[in-house]
Order: structure tokens, then C-alpha cells, then sequence
């Protein structure tokens, strides 16, 4: 069949049109006429003027906050003001140490046994320090001292006790 | 078959021409998927008013309102439960003339629903869509999910078969 054949072979088709909606059914399908749903509600969009503003914000905002971060940051690495409270307190304050003194002094001292899974005997020697140390700037009459505790536990071989 | 419908509803005018102009395609179409002539309209007026629906109320497009009718007449099929009601159905209703038929012509269209039911199903449903649906190969495809391609070449097949079997009528 070739195209002319074809073209018209369909307009003999065509002229048989489909039958007619039987009368109760088209009454039927006239009357079950969908109810439009409305569409969603899109959300309220500003006026154009406001909508330029408020795209702008909604980038200008975080990217201000971040700006205002790295400002502080960068003010807390790189400000030469701000390197003096990195140095020790006593060199922050113009102080001369003429004397430090570092001393540890023990708290106390105990033993523990404890068994291993193994079930062999281990003993813990404690002992409690007291680290401390001064800094003296005797021509500004100064003296700074700080101690801290400090936790030293060494197992000791329950064979060598 | 009989004339004009007539109808006292309130007038839509949106609604009744897009029926008028397209109800019939329609429904020969849902003819040649249901078995009973019940299911048939009970298929396109299912298909209609969803495809209104979802469009929002304005003219669906005809490839999705065909797609429609042809998922639900799958669905159909596979409900056993309607199955049996559908066939007792079928064996009462009497044999629908899928095509319009004046006096002089009543014989003629017959004989070509006649081949038209002959015609392997996929060729058919292409056939139908085409030449009574007036719908273009890509909403064809779109209707019956296969490649335009397809279409086209099924199109063409069937309209060779459909041709050797209507010799007669349009000798």
C-alpha cells in the first residue's frame, strides 16, 4: 500500500464516523461534570520592588553574619594587640621574673591491689602531688604563684613489692 | 442509533462541546477494552472525569483521557469480583454497533466492525486512536506507553491487515 493508497484508504475510514453516545449515557456524563478543584494557594509574592530587597536579604544576611565571624576571628589571630594576651601573663605585664621557683610536693601515698582477668595479683603505687611555682618581680614588688594537683599511679609487680 | 442528545442540565458550554466532539471516539475506544457495553461507559465516564480533574478543570489533553481508559479497563479485568457480574452482563447485552449507522449504510459499518474486531488487538487500539481518536503518533504513544515509532509501524500494519479484511466493503 503505498502513501496515496494509505491517505485513501483512511479518509474511507473516516467517513464512518464512531457512533453516537447512547441519549442516557450523555445525560449521565453531562451530569458527572467534575467540580474544578481550585489550585493550591501559592504563597503571597511581594511586589517586585520588595521581592529584589528580599532576595538580596535573604543572601545579604547570612553572608554579613559570616563576614562578621571571620572578622573576629582573623582580629584574634592576626591583631598585634591581641598577641600580647598569647605571651605569659608575667611578659603580658612588663614583668621581670628576677625569681621562679618550681616545686611538687607529695600529698599522699597509697597502695591498690587489683587482680588481672588472668586472676594475677597487680599493685597500683598512688601518690598525690601538688605542682607548684612562683614568680617573683621583686622591683615591682609582685609575686605570682600557682599550684595544681596532679594524680601519678605506677603498677608495681606484686613479686618485686 | 439513535440522534441528537437531548438534555436539560445546566449548560456548560466547555464541558458539552468537548463531550460532543470527543465522547464518541471515546467510548469506541473503551468498547474495544471492556467486554460489556456497561463497563465501556462506566470506563469512559471514570476516565473523563478524572482526567477533568486533575487538569483542573479545563480540557485534559486526549492522549492522558485515552491513557485513562486504558488502565482502567486493566483494572477491570483484574478484579475477579466484577468478573463474573461483567460476563453475565455481556451475555445480556446486545451486540453495540461501534460505529454510526444511518439506514443505507448499516451493513457497510457493520462489516467494518466486523474487521475491526478482527484486527489483533495491537494494531486496533493504534487504528482506533489514530483515525476515530485524531490523535498524532507521539499521543498515541503516550496513551498506549509504547515509542511513537511503534505506533507508527503498528499503524501501518494494521491498517494493511484492516484493508484485506474490509476487500469487500470498499471494493
Amino acid at each position: 500500500m503505498n502513501d496515496q493508497e494509505q491517505e485513501r484508504y483512511e479518509a474511507e475510514l473516516r467517513r464512518t464516523p464512531p457512533a453516537r453516545l447512547p441519549e442516557h449515557f450523555m445525560a449521565r456524563l453531562l451530569a458527572a461534570k467534575p467540580l474544578a478543584v481550585p489550585a493550591r494557594a501559592a504563597p503571597p509574592q511581594p511586589a517586585a520592588g520588595r521581592f529584589a530587597w528580599w532576595s538580596l536579604w535573604r543572601w545579604l544576611a547570612p553572608a554579613m553574619a559570616l563576614a562578621a565571624a571571620g572578622l573576629l576571628v582573623g582580629r584574634a589571630h592576626f591583631n598585634p594587640a591581641s598577641s600580647a594576651e598569647k605571651k605569659p601573663l608575667a611578659a603580658a605585664y612588663g614583668l621581670k621574673a628576677d625569681g621562679v621557683q618550681v616545686d611538687e610536693e607529695l600529698v599522699s601515698s597509697f597502695d591498690v591491689v587489683a587482680r588481672l582477668p588472668g586472676g594475677e595479683p597487680v599493685r597500683f603505687r598512688c601518690r598525690k602531688w601538688r605542682d607548684q611555682w612562683v614568680v617573683t618581680d621583686k622591683a615591682r614588688g609582685v609575686e605570682i604563684e600557682q599550684s595544681s594537683p596532679r594524680v601519678e599511679v605506677v603498677p608495681v609487680r606484686f613479686e618485686t613489692y | 442509533m439513535n440522534g441528537g442528545c437531548k438534555h436539560e442540565l445546566p449548560a456548560d458550554p466547555d464541558w458539552e462541546q468537548w463531550l460532543a466532539r470527543h465522547a464518541p471516539a471515546l467510548l469506541l475506544f473503551a468498547r474495544q477494552q471492556a467486554r460489556c457495553e456497561a463497563d465501556a461507559q462506566d470506563l469512559v465516564q471514570e476516565a473523563v472525569v478524572e482526567s477533568w480533574r486533575r487538569s483542573q478543570g479545563a480540557p485534559p489533553p486526549l492522549g492522558l483521557v485515552y491513557a485513562t481508559i486504558r488502565y482502567r479497563a486493566i483494572d477491570l479485568a483484574r478484579r475477579d469480583e466484577r468478573r463474573a457480574l461483567r460476563e453475565v452482563a455481556a451475555r445480556q447485552d446486545g451486540p453495540q454497533c461501534w460505529f454510526d449507522s444511518g439506514v443505507v449504510e448499516r451493513e457497510r459499518n457493520l462489516l467494518i466492525q466486523k474487521a475491526m474486531s478482527h484486527l489483533p488487538k495491537i494494531y486496533r487500539d493504534v487504528v482506533t486512536l489514530k483515525v476515530w481518536g485524531g490523535l498524532t503518533f507521539g499521543q498515541i504513544a503516550q496513551a498506549l506507553e509504547i515509542p511513537a515509532n511503534t505506533a507508527a509501524s503498528r499503524y501501518r500494519y494494521g491498517l494493511m491487515e484492516l484493508r484485506k479484511l474490509t476487500k469487500e466493503v470498499f471494493a
